[in-house]
């Protein structure tokens, strides 16, 4: 009995053992298709998968960095219209363009970066939401991409059940890169950099980073994985218009998914994406209203930042009751 | 003469705008709280004066006092509730920032949820009359609103000028530590002018119901665009506010009627941006830490 319970612990608290028990799990998960139509079971695991991908980016720059960005699916959208864009004019699949998606997204990134990381604190928070609205115009005024109605993509051709595994794997994909994206930098040199500079920007300079450099990098790598994962989302949907990719709602969730689970930390996001979805859903299937799906993720926001500003990894390190596999740094 | 036109209109709806930011203003001033629930403060408001009108018929100009009350009471409730703790330390943080975001998405989502986001306007009997000097017309919906407005503004002004709670506050706003040092309850003083700052967005919000239309979750467009009119004059300056809001509310009338009105909203938002990148403190803005 002892052995088996020193072996229990030693699983949880072995850092490799349970995520890769998890990662083939999820690999083999499409699966269960054989055994009947399990869409919706699909479409919520890899709906986690996007926003776990969303999450883990904002955290580069909005956990380690300290700039909180209520604006960054301006990338969601970008890369979501670059992908759909040259599907719609030149038939080739955002699967493919998907990573171009994200260079664009990134390098885009960087420019915006140079320009908003000057100013901190509220300040920034307010620019990040003057830059999403002029997104929404630009956007809903471009006729060349469709102005406010989008672009209508073309459906795949598989049967009903397997429609949507290209997307479960490509996003799973993403989700796996952009979580060993941030938890490489959250081991590097870079990282560290950038945790010191949220703490205080003058004295990093004072100590020889080079806090301009670092910050807009930090910034461009967490439009990376976003944009890519908006050229995917945007093919799952079909279409892709300014109000499905440009309304502050996905900025929130996600800055709200990084803060519930603690920003900061490699697992935070993962574990408040997972509980917000399943949260969200539960408000759905019980209640049946967007509206007070608004209500509870405002409420939720609320508590989490007057109780337990650290969030779920963060309160339970401090407490140290976080099993080891989910204490990645 | 169209471009007296338009100026005249932009002023009349710059000093609602005016009204809508000088609680937000305010706020920020006394508590160093950047209060992003205050459009959908005014969006209660309008509720409040949209439900009078419908059921008893009441003039949204006159309902103005019962909307502030109304609206105040609920920003007293929520400030006890939510911000009392961090409005003490006066600490600038980003976290105060997303607390009001969560605020407003929980208010949202109750409007939303009960009275849906259908648009909605009262329409009192001069809401579609105008009146006539040679080519120039006024709406007087916008002109009442205008004037009434303005004359809310300049009581604020003076209340803040001359009476001894107004100086209590303006001492808050300058220096926290000092004005405790002389005497001054700060904590008093905080609660009540949010409470104020609340009222005036009750206010805003009745004369808002019938010069534009409302629904709930228009706030979010509003965010941004009352966000511009007080960073332009500066965070914390009334004068700011009134400043940031008529030339940007005229600039925005020139680009809707001589260039296009799609890209009329396109000013508030461009402004906000490039003045957060370049003068972070607007133009009379308090320095900001």
């Amino acid at each position: 009995m002892r052995i088996l319970k020193e072996k229990g612990y030693f699983l949880l608290n072995n850092k490799k053992i349970i995520p890769v028990l998890i990662l083939i799990v999820l690999t083999g998960l499409p699966i269960i298709q054989f055994f009947g139509n399990y869409n919706y079971l699909i479409h919520i695991v890899l709906f986690s998968f996007l926003y776990i991908t969303m999450s883990s980016s904002w955290n580069i720059i909005g956990g380690y960095g300290g700039f909180i960005s209520l604006g960054h699916n301006v990338f969601f959208g970008i890369g979501a219209y670059f992908s759909g864009f040259i599907f719609v004019r030149y038939g080739i699949s955002p699967f493919i363009t998907a990573l171009i998606a994200g260079l664009v997204a990134t390098v885009f990134g960087f420019g915006v970066g140079l320009i908003t990381l000057r100013v901190k604190g509220p300040s920034y928070i307010i620019s990040s939401i003057a830059l999403l609205m002029i997104f929404r115009i630009l956007f809903d005024r471009w006729e060349l991409v469709g102005g406010t109605h989008g672009m209508t993509l073309p459906h795949n051709t598989f049967p009903v059940e397997w429609s949507k595994i290209p997307h479960y794997y490509a996003l799973l994909f993403l989700m796996v890169f952009s979580i060993y994206l941030s938890w490489y930098i959250r081991h590097s040199k870079f990282g560290l950099a950038l945790r010191s500079i949220s703490h205080d920007e003058i004295k990093s300079e004072v100590t020889g980073i080079n806090v301009k450099i670092i910050k807009v990098t930090a910034y461009a790598l967490s439009a990376y994985f976003i944009g890519a994962a908006g050229a995917i989302w945007g093919d799952y949907l079909t279409y892709v218009r300014p109000n499905i990719f440009f309304i502050i709602l996905i900025a929130a969730n996600m800055v709200l998914m990084c803060i519930l689970g603690g920003k900061g930390t490699v697992t935070g996001p993962i574990i408040g994406t997972i509980v917000m979805i399943f949260f969200n859903e539960f408000i759905l299937a019980n209640f049946g209203a967007t509206e007070l799906n608004i209500f509870f993720t405002g409420l939720l926001m609320i508590i989490t930042l007057m109780y337990f500003p650290e969030g779920i990894v963060g309160s339970l390190k401090k407490r140290k009751l976080l099993p080891g596999f989910l204490d990645w740094g | 003469m169209e471009f007296l036109q338009v100026l005249i209109l932009g002023i009349c709806l710059g000093f609602v705008y005016a009204l809508m930011v000088s609680g937000l203003t305010l706020i920020f001033g006394v508590m160093r709280i950047v209060n992003l629930a205050h459009p959908i403060l005014i969006i209660c408001g309008s509720f409040v004066s949209y439900w009078l009108f419908i059921k008893i018929g009441l003039d949204p100009i006159l309902s103005i006092p019962i909307a502030g009350l109304v609206v105040a009471a609920l920003g007293v409730f929520i400030y006890k509730l939510i911000f009392e703790k961090n409005a003490a330390q006066q600490t600038y943080s980003e976290m105060t920032v997303l607390l009001t975001f969560g605020t407003a998405m929980v208010i949202d989502g109750i409007l939303s949820f009960f009275f849906h986001n259908t648009q909605r306007t009262t329409s009192p009997s001069y809401a579609t009359d105008a009146i006539f000097f040679g080519d120039i017309f006024i709406p007087l919906a916008q002109l009442y609103s205008g004037l009434v407005s303005s004359v809310i503004i300049v009581g604020l002004a003076v209340f803040l000028k001359y009476s001894d709670f107004g100086i209590a506050i303006r001492a808050t706003s300058q220096n926290r530590t000092s004005a405790e040092l002389v005497g001054v309850n700060v904590k008093f003083v905080c609660l009540i002018s949010f409470g104020i700052g609340c009222a005036l967005a009750g206010s805003a919000g009745a004369l808002v119901s019938f010069v534009f239309s409302f629904f709930p979750s228009r706030h979010w467009e509003w965010i941004a665009i009352m966000m511009s009119l007080v960073v332009l004059g500066g965070m914390g300056s009334l004068t700011g506010a009134v400043i940031g809001a008529l030339v940007l509310s005229v600039v925005s009338s020139m680009v809707g009627a001589f260039f296009s009105p799609a890209w009329s909203t396109m000013v508030f938002f461009l402004s906000l941006f490039l003045i957060l990148i370049i003068r972070p403190r607007g133009l009379f803005g308090i320095q900001s830490d």
